[in-house]
């Protein structure tokens, strides 16, 4: 099988591509692709194409089965991808259109700190939050929670960890969901997810995770960007993690748990890892109900981290949080399935929205929406690469007309972990992260390498497309100035 | 195609910490490009061959991991319906205890495995923080182009690491 798709990919604007459903029997749906001219071509190189049409082929499916411009290779749904299915219609729950990370995402604290308050003490700081913010293989929180404080944990949410002083009240608020995703059961996870998960809230991980200290590079958006607490030239922190080994290991239990469901539901499946249940059936519900609880569980991660940032600053800058105005921007989920009302052939119908790498993107006036941000839209938070920029987007009234609400989630990777780790022969990748101005610590040996910049598309690129497309609207640029990675 | 690459494998024993049980040096598998993660590729003159390079596959994609102490037996019996989904179990289960119990398999021996049934037995022993290095963190051992087949008289499995 060639590693490029060759399939039809028509183009029908400067945004958009068609894979029409006359391609493979079984389809149900159009794939459409969000991308510009440069980046179709670059897409084309993977066969993550073809799990966008393989993933139109879900019982259920509205809609289109949709990709955002950061699309790459994952494993049943294409890591960018989004697929709405209607419970109504049979429509099904795949554990593949969420991920092994369950609830990765991203959190965005906002700072009085201009960056010639910071500059002076970065690396002092990035010191401190290594040491302090758990993070690599193998490290633990600063707090093991029992099974009986877990399952509290993973029914409440965030606001379990705030009650226990992790966290400020407001918080909560600018949290998706308010950081608890209803219909937790944590029941219906495993003592094998209860026991990888007990030690690991509040740490990190590994991989493409990170925390980076940045400041606000340009502002295209000023009045937005006001109301969201960002300025030119101050600094922000990013936090970029999951639901750690609990959530992979719920997805675990879940693929092998729905393995012959299809089969018992007459669903046929161009790809097992697309195995999946539908939402109104036993399976398809205990799948869910975990689903949530590990989501929940992954919001008190990020919150905790959050927590033991605020402390990390407090120290260096010798300043309590609430005096450097650490407020939390908001915090978005990336991978996730969760129920949401969308108007389908003329009625109104709540759907199973799949967002596999994929982010939230409310437009102003959603009833979703904390008070403050009901002027602005959703902060869409998109991390980029460690070398070059994030973005802060918001929501637009396209991505509830085009895209159930979703936009992208990251730069996408353009680069095999094994290419960059041979591209970085002879190189120091923390060098030439420094030359930049960022100051970089990871754990790993190879975590830099793998991690580097050039292993990402530009992060500019993908952004300005649904800028254009009229999902999301650009706010701010990001550069970052500090990174830990595990 | 992909090209397969050579990431870092374990470095020679100090002579100077003779207590250190290592695992022995990989051989037998490869590893090649997949965009985020990483693929896997072993191979072995049968299809029992296969566990023990798959093993240290895992074990190599999370860094160089060694033990201290010689470990305890323990048995593992796997049923299921096709070899590349008892290899794929087997592999989920060693990183659960890794990741659980901070535990590595040495020595794998292979008692049974044909379509139905895996049945392994080897050392479980605790990690050594001190000398152990460690890179990734492998979150799952994917379905995703997961195969064992028969080819030319060598026997292959290819399965990829969730990073």
């Amino acid at each position: 099988m060639a590693d490029n798709f060759t399939g039809p990919i028509e183009r029908i604007d400067g945004c958009r591509w068609r894979i029409p459903k006359s391609y493979k029997p079984g389809m149900r749906v159009d794939g459409l692709i969000y991308a510009d001219d440069r980046l179709i071509e670059s897409i084309k190189g993977d066969r993550s194409p073809e799990q966008v049409a393989n993933v139109a082929c879900l019982p259920g499916i509205v809609g289109y089965s949709l990709a955002m411009p950061d699309i790459h290779w994952g494993y049943g749904f294409c890591i960018g991808g989004v697929a709405a299915t209607d419970p109504e219609a049979g429509g099904v729950i795949s554990p593949g259109g969420v991920g092994y990370d369950i609830n990765c995402g991203v959190r965005l604290i906002r700072t009085d700190l201009s960056l010639a308050d910071a500059q002076p003490r970065v690396e002092r700081l990035v010191n401190q939050l290594f040491r302090d913010v758990p993070c690599g293989v193998g490290q633990c929180g600063r707090i093991k929670f029992k099974k009986p404080d877990l399952s509290r944990l993973m029914e409440e949410g965030s606001s379990f960890v705030v009650r226990q002083g992790l966290g400020w009240d407001e918080d909560i608020q600018v949290t998706e969901a308010g950081g608890n995703i209803k219909g937790a059961r944590p029941d219906f996870v495993s003592d094998h997810a209860y026991e990888r998960g007990a030690a690991q809230c509040g740490t990190l991980g590994s991989g493409n995770h990170f925390l980076e200290v940045q400041v606000v590079d340009r502002v295209d958006d000023a009045s937005v960007a006001a109301a969201l607490g960002l300025e030119q030239g101050r600094i922000t922190i990013m936090i970029h993690s999951g639901s750690r080994g609990l959530g992979y290991q719920v997805c675990e239990d879940a693929l092998k748990e729905l393995k012959d469901v299809p089969q018992r539901y007459g669903i046929d499946l161009p790809d097992r890892q697309l195995v999946c249940a539908p939402v109104r059936s036993p399976e398809g519900e205990r799948y869910l109900g975990a689903m949530r609880a590990a989501a929940n569980y992954a919001w008190c991660n990020r919150q905790i981290m959050t927590h033991l940032a605020r402390e990390a600053f407090a120290r260096v800058f010798e300043q309590p949080a609430e005096r450097l105005g650490m407020r939390l921007v908001y915090d978005v989920a990336h991978n996730i399935a969760k129920m949401e009302p969308y108007e389908v052939g003329g009625r109104q119908s709540e759907l199973c929205v799949h967002r596999k790498g994929a982010t939230r993107a409310f437009p102003p006036g959603h009833h979703e929406l904390p008070a403050k941000y009901q002027a602005v839209g959703q902060p869409v938070l998109v991390p980029g690469d460690m070398g070059r920029f994030s973005y802060v987007l918001v929501g637009r009234p396209g991505s509830m007309e085009h895209t159930f609400g979703s936009s992208c989630h990251g730069a996408g990777r353009r680069m095999s972990r094994s290419a960059a780790i041979r591209a970085s022969k002879g190189r120091s990748i923390k060098r030439e992260l420094a030359d930049r101005g960022v100051i970089a610590r990871a754990r790993g040996r190879t975590g830099l390498e793998e991690e580097q910049p050039d292993a990402y598309k530009d992060v500019q690129d993908v952004v300005g497309v649904l800028h254009e497309a009229g999902i999301s609207h650009k706010v701010a640029r990001l550069r970052p100035i500090g990174v830990i990675k595990g | 195609m992909t090209r397969p690459t050579k990431l870092r494998r374990p470095a020679v024993c100090p002579p100077s910490r003779p207590r250190v049980t290592r695992l022995a040096v990989p051989a037998g598998y490869e590893f090649f490009d997949h965009t985020a993660d990483l693929g896997v590729r072993v191979h072995a003159p049968d299809l029992a061959g296969l566990v023990a390079p798959a093993t240290q596959a895992l074990y190599a994609a999370i860094g160089e991991l060694k033990s201290r102490r010689p470990g305890r037996r323990r048995r593992f019996e796997l049923a299921g319906s096709d070899p590349a989904g008892l290899l794929r179990d087997f592999l989920a289960e060693l990183l659960l205890i890794f990741e659980r119990d901070q535990e590595i398999l040495l020595d794998p021996e292979v008692r049974r495995f044909d379509d139905r049934t895996l049945v392994v037995e080897g050392r479980l022993s605790p990690l050594d923080p001190e000398t152990s290095i460690l890179d990734r963190e492998v979150k799952a051992i994917t379905y995703h182009g997961l195969e064992v087949r028969q080819d030319h008289g060598q026997w292959q499995a290819t399965f990829i690491v969730d990073i």
